[in-house]
């Protein structure tokens, strides 16, 4: 794994919207905590790299963010950015977003035409499953639309539905972070070998902290195990913060030791190993494959 | 055309048969393929490769194409696909993103004809070109389409799904040039195999990944699509916009998809997680699968219809290690265990009820609903072959009214508005239902909420709340004397009903109950009366049988009703032990003894008083039962489990909100004590609203609107803010206070704002 001394080296996601639409909320937050959420003011800068394998800063930007402001340093700004995720509240008009995000995505494509943007369709929970796709499509064509229109048909938007109340969020994410990940093809490729001569069926390999997947084999991931992946992640940290932390106080709950086995009732096995400091492998099985240890 | 013409006749001069079989591979298989003339099936996967004759009785196995010591990563098959035109031909799609080409013709062990390892990532599918010999296509993981041209050493061409994950690639097979990819954004792209630098046209067809998509075999441009969503949808991809014609709903996220041949409403599709059936659908029928194959015991990973023209057998590989090959008239056919009759209440208590025709064309008497010629709404017509069909289903509905003579809901409507839950002392409340069920004309009713009240009231607490009644005067002592007294009327009327009641005349009916008068449907009626009326016992309409066994279900509350009513009047008591049973008297006693004793704590009646409210609630009248739920409060609610307390309010609250009494089931979804109900009123308690100056949505708080800065929810006839009820007219948006309209809208029938609007309120 590269080793990034520099932190302006980093691959930044920029996290932007209108003011409202949820882009603090996104990161990593409990829902009933979001009601409590302050407008974000000033950029937000935050580094999760120091406790997690990602080497990336995410940008939380004030909704309310003017980009003539002569302060506003769009070369700083998007330079050294790998992805630029736009959150549009799906519950609300969603013109004066899609306008905004033209205006970000033109700017930004100005700087860096290499930024991936990502759209985040975000608070879909309280729509209808025949609403979401709609509104979905709606968007989609609308700011296809507009960039076509900019003549900039060569900007690619790729779209997802999130909310906070599943962990759709959680996987849109981890779609972003893989595109930014250089190894993913070997890692890929790896879990693909791992899984083929074991008697695993999915394999993840999950950055603790954020909960985002790095990557995973190459069959289709299914909605629940990865929330099954999610929860046990949270039963692993919470346990070893109760009994595994030493007196000294200064120990992480998540170290070399740790390895959870969590045997379902419908003959499937969770398997979490340790691997590095801020990663874990996680793997679905079957009962009679996990007797068969070795084969 | 006349390819076709061709292998059908191919086919009818070596008519495939066979039957429902299977046989072990060693590996789980991960793909399926077959070769033209479905004499072969290729089974791939991550350890397995090989090649088995489909004969008669059994599989068997002709080739292992996955040779060589240590085999490379190359054999580890995501997919394969046989060529529909080239026998020997064969391409998988590995794990690692390579791409190879197998040639069977050839002599040595090793097969392998072509290696492309143009891609980064796993290859989900490669596909041959229906009609062209070396044209191949694969997609990848990497988000990548290539194109290659067997003849030449690497790809001709390659399409950018812009870094998202293709699922699946198929050639059109109306048009040459074209293709579909599905993508694991939910999005479907058409691409022109001659264009590749841009996507013809793309739309978003489910939501979250599409893993498979189909072309219908006839050249008509639907196309098929499976994602996780569970859903399976066809686009008609002839017109400007896709457009989705029809969509099935699937209970597990649909992997694979093929076209049933020669079938044009049929498809087939499998699901790679949880669920391990095969489900063929008609789409025209979404749902209920037309048929099941049910086989496998793991999730079915491959499935292909053995032969492009003959829809009889299908072949799957799955993950527990087996191929089998299904016989479709082996299939389970759900809809034939489905049941086709449906019933259903009205509010009013019309009956609603559908069976099929066989069934009910034996009943002579039935009449046939008025209301236009719905009787018969025939979903298929009978055609020739019966097993190609779902089952040939007519159904006839028939809608029982109620006689309108017996306007029967009208007291359920009044005693939920009348009733008091809350506000007051416990005795009043009882006191002041007891009165709304007497004036309603419903003296069981009434006589139980004074019985409550006199069960529960500790004495010392009965003499303060009387004064409103006449037993004001006569307290102390005798308190349940006093009660009685009040009720007396009504407790004469029914103890002459209760001993009446072997008389099984109609001479003793309620007036205040329903009654229907369609001797036709004499069992249907009565269930459908049952729902909204509360029966007395004595009510003439059930049979002598069904009377005495309700009464002795109900015994015990009927017991405490009657003889608790009686206990003062010694000489009646007398007369009324004589024709009871010795249990019954038992009971009698047994409640009769400590009924003197002054102090009696309030929960010696609760066995009582719930199993009166089990009684209420079986005869249908739930709004007793919870009704006196609430009052009692604390003192019975832990006698009644919270699953039965749960089911009585959310029936309650079902009734009450079909009649449109949402204040009352407000008030008592408010007052229930179940936390799932009191949740309810917890949920979507948001309200949307536009400014009615620019008509733009409102976006946040406050009575100020953002984008023209005015207020927002201005009374048109004070021109002030409204904060509390605003009532507002839906045809022009203007309103106001709900006084200030009302009062407005007596005089005038425009709209206050002077924009000639006639407003309408509901």
């Amino acid at each position: 794994m590269e080793e990034s001394s520099a932190s302006d080296d980093k691959p930044r996601i920029l996290l932007m919207g209108l003011r409202r639409s949820g882009k603090s909320s996104i990161q990593k937050m409990s829902p009933n905590e979001t009601l409590f959420l302050e407008s974000t003011n000033k950029i937000s800068k935050d580094d999760i790299s120091s406790s997690s394998f990602v080497n990336f800063q995410i940008w939380d930007f004030p909704g309310q963010m003017d980009f003539f402001d002569p302060t506003f340093d769009s070369e700083m700004i998007f330079k050294g950015t790998g992805a630029l995720i736009f959150v549009t509240d799906a519950q609300d008009d969603y013109v004066e977003a899609l306008g905004r995000l033209h205006l970000t995505v033109s700017r930004a494509y100005k700087v860096n035409p290499d930024i991936n943007f990502e759209v985040f369709i975000h608070k879909v929970d309280g729509l209808s499953d025949d609403h979401k796709i709609e509104t979905q499509r709606d968007i989609l064509q609308r700011a296809n639309d507009d960039l076509a229109d900019a003549s900039l048909e060569r900007v690619h938007l790729s779209f997802y539905l999130t909310s906070i109340y599943d962990h759709s969020i959680f996987e849109s994410f981890s779609k972003v972070v893989q595109k930014l990940i250089p190894q993913l093809p070997t890692l890929e490729n790896l879990l693909n070998i791992f899984i083929s001569h074991s008697g695993i069926e999915k394999a993840f390999l999950f950055d603790v902290v954020s909960k985002v997947y790095i990557t995973t084999d190459s069959s289709p991931v299914d909605r629940q195990s990865y929330e099954l992946c999610c929860d046990m992640i949270d039963v692993v940290i919470d346990f070893s913060c109760i009994y595994g932390l030493t007196d000294a106080g200064s120990g992480c709950a998540y170290d070399k030791e740790s390895l959870a086995i969590i045997r379902l009732n419908n003959t499937t096995v969770l398997y979490l190993k340790e691997v590095t400091k801020f990663l874990a492998l996680i793997c679905i099985l079957r009962e009679e494959s996990f007797e068969r240890k070795g084969r | 055309m006349e390819k076709m013409s061709r292998v059908t006749t191919a086919l009818s001069s070596n008519a495939i048969s066979g039957r429902t079989m299977f046989c072990h591979l060693d590996a789980p298989a991960n793909a399926i393929s077959v070769c033209r003339d479905a004499t072969q099936v290729v089974v791939a996967g991550r350890n397995i490769f090989k090649i088995y004759a489909l004969e008669e009785e059994q599989f068997v196995e002709k080739l292992n194409l996955r040779v060589g010591r240590k085999p490379s990563l190359n054999f580890s098959c995501a997919d394969v696909m046989w060529h529909q035109m080239e026998e020997n031909l064969l391409a998988t799609a590995a794990t690692n993103g390579a791409v190879v080409t197998w040639n069977l013709g050839k002599p040595s062990r090793n097969k392998q004809d072509q290696l492309f390892t143009e891609h980064k990532r796993t290859v989900n599918k490669v596909c041959f070109h229906p009609t062209e010999v070396y044209m191949l296509l694969s997609g990848s993981q990497d988000g990548f389409m290539k194109c290659f041209d067997l003849r030449k050493k690497e790809s001709v061409s390659t399409f950018s799904g812009q870094s998202e994950s293709v699922r699946d690639v198929q050639f059109s097979m109306k048009d040459y040039f074209t293709f579909a990819a599905s993508f694991e954004n939910g999005n479907v792209q058409l691409w022109d195999i001659r264009r590749p630098d841009r996507y013809e046209r793309m739309f978003t067809a489910h939501t979250g990944p599409v893993f498979c998509c189909d072309w219908h075999p006839d050249d008509r441009g639907w196309l098929a699509t499976g994602g996780r969503d569970k859903m399976v949808k066809v686009w008609d991809m002839t017109t400007n916009r896709p457009k989705e014609i029809y969509c099935v709903q699937t209970i597990a996220s649909v992997a694979r998809i093929k076209w049933r041949p020669e079938r044009k409403f049929h498809l087939a599709t499998c699901s790679m997680m949880v669920d391990h059936n095969i489900y063929v659908w008609d789409v025209r029928r979404p749902f209920i699968p037309f048929a099941t194959f049910e086989e496998h015991k793991d999730v079915t990973t491959g499935i292909v219809w053995r032969h492009q023209h003959d829809p009889h057998f299908l072949l799957s590989g799955s993950k527990d290690s087996t191929l089998y090959q299904h016989m479709f008239k082996d299939a389970t056919r759900p809809v034939d265990k489905a049941n086709p009759e449906g019933l259903c209440f009205g509010l009013l208590g019309d009956l609603a009820f559908a069976a099929k025709e066989s069934l009910i064309s034996s009943d002579v008497n039935r009449k046939p609903y008025p209301g236009g010629d719905r009787r018969y709404p025939i979903f298929f017509f009978k055609k020739p072959d019966p097993t190609e069909q779902f089952a040939h289903v007519s159904s006839a509905l028939s809608v029982f009214e109620t006689d309108l003579n017996s306007n029967h809901m009208d007291w359920f409507v009044k005693t939920a508005q009348l009733y008091l839950l809350s506000g007051k002392p416990f005795a009043e409340l009882c006191d002041h239902n007891a009165k709304v069920a007497q004036e309603l004309k419903r003296p069981q009713v009434s006589t139980t909420w004074t019985m409550l009240r006199i069960m529960f009231s500790d004495p010392a607490n009965l003499t303060a709340t009387g004064p409103n009644h006449n037993l004001s005067s006569k307290l102390g002592t005798l308190p349940l004397m006093n009660s009685f007294s009040m009720k007396e009327m009504g407790t004469e009327s029914r103890l002459e009903r209760s001993k009446g009641e072997s008389r099984p005349d109609n001479t003793h009916l309620e007036p205040g109950t329903s009654h229907i008068s369609n001797n036709n449907e004499e069992n249907e009626e009565t269930e459908g009366s049952e729902g909204q009326a509360e029966y007395m016992f004595g009510d003439a309409e059930l049979d002598d049988d069904e009377l005495y066994s309700m009464e002795h279900d109900n015994q015990t509350v009927l017991l405490s009703n009657t003889v608790l009513s009686l206990l003062p009047l010694p000489n009646r008591h007398e007369a009324e032990v004589t024709c009871l049973t010795p249990i019954e008297s038992f009971s009698l006693i047994s409640i009769s003894q400590p009924l003197y004793s002054p102090h009696l704590p309030g929960s010696f009646f609760c066995p009582i008083a719930r199993e009166m409210l089990s009684y209420y609630a079986e005869q249908g009248d739930v709004q007793m039962a919870v009704s006196v739920l609430i009052v009692l409060g604390e003192r019975i609610r832990k006698e009644i489990d919270d699953l039965t307390q749960e089911h009585w309010y959310m029936s309650y609250i079902d009734l009450l909100q079909r009649f449109e009494l949402w204040n009352v089931s407000n008030e008592v979804i408010k007052l229930s004590t179940c936390s799932a109900i009191t949740c309810l009123n917890q949920a979507s308690t948001t309200l949307h609203i536009n400014c009615s100056n620019c008509k733009r949505p409102m976006s946040n708080k406050g009575w100020i609107c953002d984008r023209c800065h005015q207020c927002a929810s201005v009374c048109a006839v004070c021109h002030h803010v409204v904060k509390g009820l605003f009532v507002w007219c839906q045809g022009c948006s203007h309103g106001g206070h709900l006084e200030h309209i009302m009062n407005w809208l007596k005089s005038s029938a425009h709209c206050p704002a002077g924009c000639g609007h006639l407003c309408e309120y509901t």
